[in-house]
C-alpha cells in the first residue's frame, strides 16, 4: 500500500521595521494604548489618500534581494476587497501583479542535505487592525492599521513538520539578520499561516489552511496533528473540504474556522490613488549593498575563526553579540576568545544587571586589550572574572584596572626567584618529574601558580620550569 | 441690503482695501441672497455662524490678495473640519470632519470665508443632482428645471448670483455639464493639477476638484490658488508655479482649434448645434484655423466611464460600513446585518445601483473582460487625445445634447444620467483639462455652453479662448437681469 | 423584458453587502440589466493596444520619508465612531476569526 505524501506551503507575514506606517505617517508601534497610534488614512476617512514610506520600500527590497528573488522594477499596488471589521477601507492596499519580488528561494538543510524551498512571491500590504472577542462583540484596536508588511509567499515545497520548521527559522533568522523585521513570533510582528495537504498520489489532496500558530515548533505540532487527522478521516473513507482551521496550543490541536467559499472573491484592480513606483538598477544596488551581513555569512566566518559550531550556533541565535563580534574580524584578534567572553562572563553580566551592552563602559578598544591579555597569557580568566565588574563600569583603560587589582606583570628576574625556591621546596617532585613521572610538572606549576598570584604568564611558566628541569 | 457681491471681485477687493465695506457686509449679503432664494435648495449645510465670526475677526486685517473675504460655496464632497459634510447621502447625513481638505486649507489661507457647502448628487453620482437625499437644487434660469449635476447646487447658487465663487468636483462632466445648463464658468482642470485629498473619491483616476465662476478670470485666478503639488496626494503633480490668466485678453489669431466629428452629430439638439456653429464662425472670422477630426474610441467613451468609475465607486464606497462613521444600522444581529443594512438604509437607490454593478465589474474573470479592458481602450483615447494636441491648441464641442430638462423628466432610465455628460467624459478618460463657457441660450432662455479642452496642464490656453468669447459674446449671465 | 434573474441580483447584492426587500429585488432585475447591457457594449470593441492606463498620471510616486507625523488624539479617533467600548471601536461579534 502507498505511504500518503505531506505537502506543504507556508505564507509569512512580516511586520516591516519601520518608524511610521506603509501609507500614512502615524507611528508603527507595538503595545500602546488602544487607538492612540491612528490618524484618518488608518481609519479609513473619507477623502484620505495612501503615501507612500520609503524605508518600508528598501526593506521589502532588502528582503525580496535575500530570497533572491527576481525584482518588479516598476511596481503598483493593487486593492483586495473584502469586507471585514478590522479591515478600515474594506479594501486593502497590497501587490497582486506586481509583487516587489517573484521566483526566489531559501536554502534549507536537514541531516546535512540542502532543499531549496521557492517562493512564489513577496509583496508589499498593510496590516489590518487589531481585534479581541468576548461573547457577541469584537472590540477593535486600530494602532495596527497600516502597519507595513511583507508577505512571503512558498510553492507547495516542503513535505514535513521538519521542514517547515527548518524554513521558518532560516526565513527568520534572514529577515532578522537583513534588518527587515524584529520577527517576534509571540508579539504578532511574524505571522505563519500553513497549507497542509495529504495524498497517496502525485495529485495534491485537499488543501487545508492552519492559522494562529503561535511559535515555530507549534508550526510543527500543527502540521503532524493535521497530517494525523486529515489521514484518518481519508482512511474512514471521508471527502475532505478546503477549509480554515486555527491551531489551539492549549489542546495542541487544530479547530475549524470556516469553509472556505467557491473561491475567495477579492475583486482585485490596480489601486488608482498610487502611481507606478519605479525602483532603479543603482537604487537595488544600494539597497543590496546596505544590508547587513547576513547569518550565513557570520556562520562561515566564525566557523573560519575556529569557534565551535556550539558556540556559532549561540552567536548566531543572539545578534547583539554578533554585530559586536563582527567589528573585530579582520583585526587580528583570537576570536575563539572574544566569542568566549562574549557568550561567557560578558553574557553573564549583562544578565545579572540588565543592561544592555552598548550602555556598559566597555569600549572596542578594552575589549581587544583584554582578548589580547588573555590571549597571550597575559592574564587568566580567573583574573578577568576578577576585573570584570570593574572593565564593564569603569571608564579606565584594561591596564588601569588590572592596575588597581594589583594585577601587573612580572619581571623575568622575579619569576625566576619564584621558580628556583619551589623547586629547592619540593625536591621530591622534581625527583619524580626526572624519573618519568610527568605528571609532577602539574603540581610544581600548580605551586609556581600560587606564588605569582597569578602575575605571570603560564606559558612563560612552563616554559622556564622545563628548562630548569632540565639543568 | 447692498449688493456687493454683484461685483467683479476686482472692484470688491477695492472697497475691501479702502474700507468702505467690511467683510461682514459681503457675509451677511451672502446669507441674505441664501435666506431669499431657499426655493434653489442650493445649500445642504450653511456655515453661518463661523462665517460672520471670521468676517469679524478678517476686520482687522490687512486685505492681502484678491480672494480676502470672499464668500465661497464649497460641494459637500470636499471635506470641511468641524462643518458636517454629507455628500448628499443619509450615510454621512451627522459626519462631521476632523479634518480638513488641501483645498479648503488653501481656502482658509487666502482668508475667503466658507459660505455653506452645496447640494450634489449622493457621492457625486448623477447628472442632475436630484440623488441628493435633500432634494434637488432647482437652476435659476428656470426652477422648474435641473441645475445639472454633480455639482447643481454649487452652479445653481453662482449662477443665481448668491456668492461669486463655488467649488466643484467632476469625475465625468460633474463641473461643466451643469455649468452648461446654469450658465457660468466652470473648470476641470488637468488630473493631478489640484489635490483630492479629502475629496470624498468616486472615481478616483477620474475625478478631479474644480472652479465654478460667474466669468473668465476669477475662475482662473481661482485656480491659481487651488492648484499645486501635495505630498498627501500621489496623484497631484509637481509643476512649475504659473499664472493662469497670463494670456486672458489675448488675440485668438493664428489659433488651430479642433472639433471631434463625433461632437457634433445629431446626438446634439440643433438649437445648440446652431448656437456653437455660430461661435465656430466667429473664431473663424477672428483667424483661428478650426479642422474636424476623429478622436479613437471617443464614441465608447461612456461606456468606459460606467466601467471604470462604477469599478472603482464600488471600492471606495465599501469603507461606509457602520463601524468607524456615519450611518449606523442599530442593534443589528450580526456583523452581516450591521453592514447590508447600513448599506440598505444608509445609501440611495442610484449609489446602490452603481456600487452593485461596479462589484459585479470587478468580481472574478469580469474584472479582465471589464475593467482591464476599459483601462487599455482607455490609454488609447488618452494617446489619440495628445496625438491631436500635438497639431492642435485646444479642441472644442458642445458642452451638452440638450439644454436643462425638467426635474421631473427621464427618471426611470437608468442609464439616461450617463448620456448626459457624453460630450464631456472623454475628457475625464483622458485626465485633460476641460471649461464651459457659456455662448447663448435657445428660444425658451435656457443657457447653451461651448467646451473647451486643452492638452494637459494647458488650463491657460482654455482660459484664453474661453475669455475671448466671453468679451465677444458679451452675453447678460444673470438669470434675474442683474437688477 | 429582458431582466436579471432574482439570483443574479441577490449575488450583487452579497457582493456589494447591500441588503435588499422583495421590492427592490424587482425592480433591480431591470435596472440592473440595463447598466450590464450598457456595460456589455465593451465586448463589441476590437483592435485595442495591450497598455493600460491605471491613472492619467504619468511620473512615478514620491516616497515619503520614514518619519512620525501628527497622529488624531483618542477622543479625536473615537468622535464619529457609532459604538465604542472603553478605549476601542465596538461591533457584532467577528465570527470568522
Amino acid at each position: 500500500m502507498n505511504q500518503y505524501k505531506t505537502t506543504i506551503g507556508i505564507e509569512v507575514h512580516a511586520e516591516l521595521k519601520t518608524k511610521s506606517k506603509m501609507f500614512s505617517d502615524s507611528a508603527n508601534n507595538y503595545g500602546k494604548m488602544a487607538n492612540t497610534c491612528t490618524n484618518v488614512i488608518d481609519l479609513g476617512y473619507p477623502g484620505t489618500l495612501p503615501t507612500i514610506n520609503e524605508k518600508a520600500i528598501e526593506l521589502a527590497l532588502r528582503a525580496a534581494l535575500v530570497l533572491h528573488c527576481k525584482i518588479n522594477k516598476v511596481m503598483h499596488f493593487d486593492r483586495k476587497n473584502y469586507f471585514y471589521p478590522d479591515n478600515p477601507k474594506n479594501y486593502q492596499i497590497t501587490q497582486n501583479r506586481t509583487p516587489i519580488g517573484i521566483d526566489g528561494y531559501v536554502e534549507i538543510t536537514i541531516n546535512n542535505v540542502p532543499k531549496k524551498i521557492r517562493i512564489h512571491d513577496i509583496h508589499i500590504e498593510e496590516d489590518t487592525c487589531k481585534s479581541i472577542h468576548s461573547n457577541n462583540k469584537s472590540l477593535l484596536d486600530f494602532n495596527r492599521a497600516g502597519v507595513p508588511l511583507v508577505e512571503i509567499v512558498t510553492e507547495a515545497d516542503m513535505n514535513s513538520a521538519e521542514e517547515a520548521m527548518a524554513y521558518l527559522e532560516k526565513l527568520r533568522e534572514l529577515l532578522l539578520y537583513a534588518d527587515v523585521s524584529d520577527c517576534k513570533i509571540e508579539e504578532g510582528s511574524m505571522r505563519c499561516d500553513c497549507n497542509v495537504s495529504v495524498s497517496k498520489t502525485e495529485t495534491y489532496g485537499t488543501k487545508i489552511e492552519v492559522k494562529n500558530i503561535g511559535s515555530i515548533s507549534n508550526v510543527g505540532v500543527a502540521i503532524d496533528y493535521e497530517k494525523a487527522r486529515q489521514i484518518s478521516l481519508l482512511e474512514k473513507g471521508q471527502v475532505l473540504k478546503e477549509e480554515t482551521r486555527r491551531f489551539d496550543d492549549k489542546t495542541n490541536s487544530t479547530i475549524l474556522m470556516r469553509v472556505k467559499e467557491t473561491g475567495n472573491d477579492y475583486r482585485y484592480f490596480p489601486e488608482p490613488d498610487i502611481p507606478f513606483i519605479e525602483l532603479t538598477d543603482e537604487y537595488i544596488e544600494e539597497v543590496a549593498k546596505n544590508i547587513p551581513m547576513t547569518a550565513e555569512k557570520r556562520r562561515e566566518i566564525y566557523l573560519n575563526n575556529g569557534i565551535s559550531e556550539v558556540n556559532v550556533k549561540k552567536i548566531i541565535q543572539n545578534r547583539t553579540i554578533s554585530d559586536y563580534l563582527n567589528k573585530f574580524i579582520n583585526q587580528n584578534l583570537n576570536l575563539v576568545i572574544a566569542s568566549n567572553l562574549l557568550l561567557g562572563d560578558i553574557t553573564a553580566y549583562i544578565n545579572k544587571y540588565e543592561i544592555p551592552l552598548e550602555k556598559t563602559a566597555l569600549t572596542d578598544e578594552k575589549f581587544i586589550d583584554i582578548v589580547t591579555c588573555l590571549d597571550t597569557g597575559k592574564i587568566n580568566s580567573k583574573i578577568f572574572k576578577e576585573i570584570l565588574e570593574d572593565v564593564m563600569e569603569q571608564d579606565l583603560p584594561v591596564e588601569k584596572i588590572l592596575e588597581n587589582h594589583g594585577v601587573r606583570e612580572m619581571s623575568e628576574e622575579e619569576l625566576s626567584e619564584i621558580i628556583n625556591k619551589v623547586l629547592e621546596n619540593n625536591e621530591q617532585s622534581v625527583s619524580d618529574y626526572k624519573k618519568g613521572n610527568e605528571r609532577a610538572i602539574k603540581y610544581l606549576m600548580g605551586q609556581i601558580m600560587k606564588e605569582t598570584k597569578g602575575n605571570a604568564n603560564p606559558n612563560t611558566i612552563v616554559e622556564k620550569l622545563e628548562s630548569k628541569l632540565k639543568e | 441690503m447692498s449688493k456687493y457681491l454683484n461685483l467683479e471681485l476686482k472692484e470688491i477687493n477695492k472697497l475691501l482695501k479702502e474700507r468702505k465695506i467690511k467683510p461682514l457686509d459681503l457675509v451677511e449679503e451672502a446669507f441674505d441672497n441664501i435666506e431669499k432664494n431657499k426655493d434653489l435648495n442650493a445649500f445642504i449645510t450653511l456655515n453661518k455662524d463661523q462665517a460672520i465670526k471670521m468676517a469679524k475677526d478678517l476686520e482687522n486685517k490687512e486685505v492681502d490678495n484678491l480672494f480676502f473675504a470672499i464668500p465661497i460655496a464649497i460641494k459637500d464632497n470636499i471635506c470641511t473640519k468641524d462643518l458636517r459634510t454629507t455628500c448628499a447621502s443619509k450615510m454621512l447625513e451627522n459626519f462631521i470632519p476632523v479634518y480638513d481638505a488641501t483645498v479648503i486649507e488653501k481656502i482658509k489661507q487666502h482668508n475667503m470665508i466658507i459660505i455653506g457647502k452645496t447640494n450634489m448628487d449622493e457621492f457625486a453620482m448623477g447628472s442632475t443632482s436630484r440623488t441628493s437625499y435633500f432634494g434637488p437644487p432647482k437652476n435659476p434660469w428656470d426652477e422648474n428645471k435641473i441645475a445639472g449635476g454633480s455639482s447643481g447646487g454649487s452652479a445653481s447658487c453662482i449662477s443665481a448670483r448668491l456668492v461669486p465663487l463655488a467649488l466643484g468636483t467632476d469625475t465625468g462632466g460633474s463641473i461643466r455639464q451643469p455649468a452648461s445648463y446654469c450658465g457660468l464658468v466652470g473648470m476641470k482642470p488637468t488630473y493631478g493639477r489640484i489635490s483630492r485629498y479629502g475629496l470624498i473619491a468616486f472615481g478616483s483616476s477620474l475625478d478631479q476638484i474644480g472652479p465654478m465662476t460667474r466669468n473668465v478670470y476669477e475662475n482662473a485666478a481661482l485656480l491659481n490658488i487651488l492648484c499645486g503639488k501635495d505630498e498627501k496626494d500621489l496623484t497631484s503633480t509637481r509643476r512649475e508655479k504659473e499664472d493662469f490668466t497670463s494670456l486672458i485678453g489675448e488675440d485668438i489669431k493664428g489659433m488651430n482649434i479642433a472639433i471631434p466629428k463625433y461632437f457634433v452629430t445629431d446626438i446634439v439638439e440643433k438649437e445648440i448645434l446652431e448656437k456653437f456653429n455660430n461661435t465656430v464662425n466667429l473664431l473663424k472670422e477672428n483667424g483661428c484655423n478650426v479642422e474636424y477630426i476623429d478622436i479613437d474610441y471617443i464614441e465608447n467613451a461612456v461606456t468606459l466611464y460606467q466601467i471604470i468609475a462604477m469599478g472603482e465607486a464600488s471600492s471606495n464606497l465599501a469603507r461606509f460600513d457602520g463601524i468607524r462613521y456615519g450611518y449606523s444600522y442599530e442593534n443589528p444581529k450580526n456583523l452581516e446585518e450591521l453592514y447590508s443594512k447600513t448599506r440598505q438604509i444608509g445609501f440611495g437607490d442610484e449609489v446602490k445601483r452603481r456600487i452593485m454593478v461596479g462589484s459585479l465589474i470587478l468580481s472574478g474573470e469580469n474584472a479582465k473582460t471589464y475593467y482591464d479592458k476599459a483601462l487599455r481602450i482607455r490609454d488609447d483615447i488618452r494617446k489619440s487625445f495628445l496625438k491631436a494636441f500635438e497639431k492642435y491648441d485646444l479642441i472644442i464641442g458642445p458642452t451638452t445634447t440638450t439644454v436643462a430638462y425638467n426635474l421631473t423628466d427621464n427618471l426611470d432610465d437608468p442609464s439616461k444620467t450617463f448620456l448626459d455628460d457624453i460630450l464631456v467624459i472623454p475628457v475625464n478618460m483622458a485626465g485633460l483639462p476641460g471649461l464651459n463657457i457659456p455662448i447663448g441660450f435657445n428660444k425658451d432662455k435656457l443657457p447653451i455652453g461651448l467646451h473647451i479642452i486643452g492638452n494637459e496642464f494647458d488650463e491657460k490656453t482654455i482660459y484664453k479662448l474661453a475669455s475671448y468669447i466671453e468679451k465677444t459674446l458679451n452675453l447678460n449671465l444673470n438669470p434675474k437681469g442683474g437688477e | 423584458m429582458d431582466k436579471l434573474s432574482k439570483e443574479e441580483v441577490e449575488h450583487v447584492a452579497h457582493l456589494a453587502r447591500i441588503n435588499l426587500e422583495e421590492e427592490d429585488i424587482e425592480r433591480y432585475r431591470i435596472q440592473l440589466k440595463k447598466l450590464i447591457d450598457d456595460i456589455d457594449k465593451i465586448k463589441d470593441i476590437k483592435n485595442y493596444d495591450e497598455e493600460m492606463l491605471i491613472t492619467p498620471v504619468t511620473f512615478h510616486s514620491d516616497l515619503r520619508k520614514d518619519e512620525i507625523g501628527s497622529m488624531l488624539d483618542y477622543k479625536e479617533a473615537m468622535k464619529n465612531v457609532p459604538a465604542s467600548n472603553g478605549n476601542f471601536v465596538e461591533v457584532p461579534v467577528m465570527i470568522n476569526e
